[in-house]
């Protein structure tokens, strides 16, 4: 899966929470500071240091037990992602 | 959203027309006749009250189930503080308002009031800071002194006729002190409303959508509240009165939409 791919589903998990802008453009400044390329394939390191940043994030916003919630249902869209593969 | 959850908001959209129509033709039947200025304050005390109360509560419970260590808690705790100051302030007022039909100023309510800023200022540069910290764009800081020397140059323009105005001297400091105390207030509330608009569309942008509006409304009606007191328009008092009421219920609106994300 490619990192805007993931980027994709990511989002779509997120907007409902924290809207459409603020998903993608936390997760693409995330993506930056963690040196992920946007066309490059994300490895397994790379996206659980991503979703460690977004949880980090969204538990400010929703609190630790939401937020773990919503970054399960990210790890199910990408594992849905990964399985239409 | 539901009726139930719309049945608050059509009560206070009716409300604060109801104190508008008053400002616009306070010789109309319905202000002469079926409500007088007693009853019309004593309304208004009671609808601030409940959304002070409310507000405060569940800015605590917001703070209840943030778990210790996450940096929007003593955000949510200096907030549910500023509303209770508020609260008491116009708890105060209240036996004026609800047996005299007047509001006395300055009052003891104004020590509350003004105890109320500096909570309010903390939990919004609080909130501020936290976002901060999850990465999340807060501007440059050179964005944010621009912004501070825009908000100085408004200060000047708005200070500057209620100041020259006479009065007694407690008069005069509070009705300075107030939309000053505003201003401040502006500066992480401008900041944080950039950030909102980048929330919309979801749960959490309503939340911030509600809060930030109720404290620009805060603002526009203590700015409001010094220009009609200092300049004698005391017949304008209904529009502080619905820019208060409005501002309250948004704020306990935006509390209330977060604990439900909360326990969601």
């Amino acid at each position: 899966m490619t990192t805007t791919e993931a980027t994709s589903a990511v989002v779509k998990v997120l907007a409902p929470y924290i809207g459409d802008t603020m998903a993608r453009s936390a997760t693409q400044a995330h993506c930056q500071k963690l040196g992920i390329a946007v066309s490059s394939p994300l490895r397994p390191d790379q996206l659980e240091s991503l979703l460690g940043r977004l949880g980090a994030g969204l538990n400010i916003f929703l609190g630790r037990e939401k937020s773990a919630s919503v970054i399960g249902e990210v790890r199910q869209a990408l594992a849905a992602l990964e399985g239409a593969r | 959203m539901s009726a139930a959850g719309r049945l608050p908001w059509v009560v206070i959209g009716l409300a604060v027309a109801l104190y508008v129509g008053w400002a616009i033709v306070p010789a109309s039947s319905l202000y002469t006749e079926w409500l007088n200025g007693h009853r019309l304050l004593a309304i208004a005390a009671a609808f601030k009250l409940v959304y002070l109360l409310a507000g405060s509560a569940w800015a605590f419970a917001c703070r209840d189930r943030l778990e210790p260590g996450n940096p929007a808690r003593p955000a949510w705790f200096l907030l549910s503080l500023g509303l209770l100051a508020t609260f008491a302030g116009q708890l105060c007022l209240a036996p004026f308002q609800l047996v005299f039909g007047e509001t006395p100023f300055p009052s003891p309510g104004d020590i509350f009031y003004v105890l109320a800023y500096p909570f309010l200022i903390a939990a919004l540069l609080v909130f501020l800071n936290a976002y901060r910290e999850a990465g999340l764009p807060m501007g440059s800081l050179a964005e944010r002194l621009i912004l501070v020397a825009f908000v100085a140059a408004v200060a000047v323009v708005i200070l500057r006729p209620v100041a020259a105005t006479p009065g007694p001297l407690l008069d005069r400091i509070l009705t300075i002190a107030y939309p000053a105390l505003d201003l401040v207030l502006l500066v992480p509330l401008v900041l944080l409303l950039r950030m909102a608009l980048r929330l919309r569309g979801g749960n959490v942008g309503e939340v911030w959508l509600l809060l930030l509006t109720g404290f620009v409304f805060m603002c526009a009606g203590d700015i409001c509240f010094a220009y009609f007191q200092s300049l004698g328009e005391e017949h304008l008092d209904p529009f502080v009165h619905a820019t208060f009421m409005l501002a309250y219920a948004l704020v306990a609106g935006g509390a209330h939409r977060q604990l439900r994300i909360l326990k969601s």
